[in-house]
């Protein structure tokens, strides 16, 4: 897969992507207050599991990118065509996704690395935790991101994608232990939530900092989970940008 | 020595889709424009030319036929093909939350140009396009005319040798339309190849060296303007008022067209006292104008519906 892969022009294209996205600090603002209003909610409500919560915003705030790129992809290829001026251009199919994504990352950053600061105060990481958390952010992050960007070429019209995003966030998001600790959920159903990337992350983040222990044998199906979906998505999407570059 | 920038070969293009019928888009379209041409690809709604503009610029694989553009394959090396066009696509908006300035600066950039190049050939396109003045205002902001305006500064600026333009002047004012004509003629003298869509028939005629008309997938007419005049058998039209009751009376005198309630009647120079004489006689307001390349389209094309 990674044979031939061109690069040429994608790094620019992120710098594009930044630009417009920074136009839009509004959408970057409102972006935190899902997970704001729920570290509120916690801190009201259960003190004790505020770094489990921050740990999870962070997981969220990262697949939230997911349904940005979903929501720029779409909106500049139906409403802007914009894609046909990139694809029909040296710029690589592959350079196009990633510079979306990657924009997108850029762009919304800034937030997590408020909750970053705010979980360093709340409750100091070990490098091993740091190092975790780098990792699990960057796999939700192609996760995510490859997710948004494949749904977004699927359908013709905005109306449709919009359903589809939110479902998405939820379904990853909100539903699994990701703002709520692993140990929460019932021993039968614990394997099948690890093999959802989102959980995974939270729950190898919430064990490297001591928040929430699993089990070796959980630790490994997390992190398999986790990076093999990764690496598989990842590489699908850049397969799948080839592929709708152009019509069939 | 002539170069060839862009040569279609029979080409198809069926679209499937599920519960309904095949269409088939193109039915053999075959063409070839010189480098440093300017042409213009006529043709009524769905007649097919964004489709074939499409598969040429490798956003569209075609069913079957073979498309080269300096002699490279659209289909089997788009990546050879790609850094060589550029395209306007229909409908087109430039991203509303940059402005013209950073829109074409960052595509551009984003092709491959350095940043002395880039920011040159922003300013330039900019100028040219009358967009000085809200070049640092974000495109959200601009009118409809602004906006396409934008895109075609940000196609343009590329100066890629072979640029698709489909309808780049939906919606300008009749200033930003010859702004952009003179863009295009100036784009063309240093040697970038143009085929451009429109709907409007005298911007074909004033742009386009040579045009070809399509309909139902296929070519009807290739040619210049003045050919396809001269196909319609004459060289001006008397319009007369309420004539269409009246068809027969002019018949003979060369190809009429209803058009509402009036009739056209195309006829040569030397007919004409006879046309105006009879008009009168029958109490119809008639005037007379040279053909023009919409009658000369409508006749084609006409011509083609009859006969199927």
């Amino acid at each position: 897969m990674a044979i031939g892969l061109k690069w040429s022009g994608s790094g620019m294209f992120l710098a594009t992507e930044i630009r417009v996205q920074l136009h839009e600090w509004l959408a970057i603002v409102t972006g935190t207050l899902t997970p704001g209003a729920l570290i509120v909610f916690v801190a009201i409500l259960a003190p004790e599991l505020l770094p489990v919560t921050v740990i999870g915003a962070l997981v969220y705030s990262m697949f939230l990118i997911g349904q940005r790129v979903l929501n720029e992809a779409a909106y500049i290829r139906i409403d802007h065509k914009l894609n046909e001026l990139y694809h029909a251009s040296p710029l690589s199919p592959e350079g196009y996704f990633v510079g979306i994504a990657g924009g997108m990352l850029v762009a919304y950053l800034p937030p997590s690395l408020v909750l970053v600061v705010i979980l360093e105060i709340l409750h100091p990481l070990a490098p091993l935790g740091w190092l975790v958390l780098a990792a699990c952010l960057i796999g939700v992050w192609l996760v995510s991101s490859t997710i948004g960007y494949v749904v977004s070429t699927l359908f013709k019209d905005m109306k449709t994608i919009w359903p589809y995003s939110a479902l998405l966030t939820n379904l990853f998001g909100i539903l699994p232990p990701v703002f709520y600790p692993l140990g929460k959920v019932a021993i039968e159903w614990r394997s099948a939530v690890l093999l959802l990337p989102t959980s995974a992350a939270a729950a190898l983040v919430d064990a490297a900092a001591g928040l929430d222990p699993i089990t070796t044998n959980e630790a490994i199906l997390a992190a398999c989970a986790l990076s093999v979906e990764a690496i598989a998505l990842f590489a699908f999407g850049i397969y799948w940008a080839r592929r709708t570059a152009r019509e069939p | 020595m002539t170069i060839e920038a862009l040569r279609a070969e029979d080409v198809r293009k069926v679209y499937h889709s599920r519960g309904s019928p095949d269409v088939e888009a193109l039915r053999g379209v075959s063409l070839a424009l010189r480098q440093g041409e300017r042409v213009a690809l006529l043709g009524r709604n769905g007649a097919g030319k964004t489709t074939f503009l499409r598969i040429t610029s490798t956003l569209l694989l075609p069913t079957s036929g073979r498309i080269e553009v300096f002699g490279h394959d659209v289909v089997s090396a788009p990546e050879d093909v790609r850094p060589m066009i550029a395209v306007v696509p229909q409908e087109g908006k430039p991203f509303f939350h940059l402005t013209p300035r950073e829109q074409v600066y960052c595509y551009l950039r984003a092709r491959g140009f350095s940043k002395e190049v880039a920011r040159s050939r922003t300013e330039e396109a900019l100028e040219k396009m009358g967009l000085e003045e809200v070049g640092n205002r974000l495109s959200v902001t601009l009118s409809g005319g602004q906006k396409q305006r934008a895109m075609v500064a940000t196609v343009m600026a590329t100066e890629a040798p072979l640029m698709f333009l489909d309808e780049p002047t939906i919606g300008l004012d009749p200033f930003a339309r010859r702004a952009v004509w003179d863009m295009l003629r100036a784009l063309t003298r240093r040697g970038s190849t143009v085929l451009l869509t429109t709907h409007y028939l005298d911007e074909a005629e004033a742009l386009s060296e040579r045009l070809y008309i399509v309909e139902e997938g296929r070519i009807l007419f290739e040619g210049t303007a003045e050919a396809a005049k001269r196909q319609i058998g004459g060289t001006l039209r008397v319009s007369i008022e309420n004539g269409g009751n009246h068809r027969d009376l002019f018949v003979s005198f060369g190809q009429t067209v209803a058009e509402g309630t009036s009739l056209h009647v195309i006829t040569e120079p030397e007919r004409i006292h006879e046309v105006m004489d009879i008009a009168l006689r029958n109490r119809l307001s008639a005037t007379v104008g040279p053909v023009t390349l919409e009658e000369a389209f409508l006749t084609i094309v006409g011509r083609s519906i009859d006969a199927e």
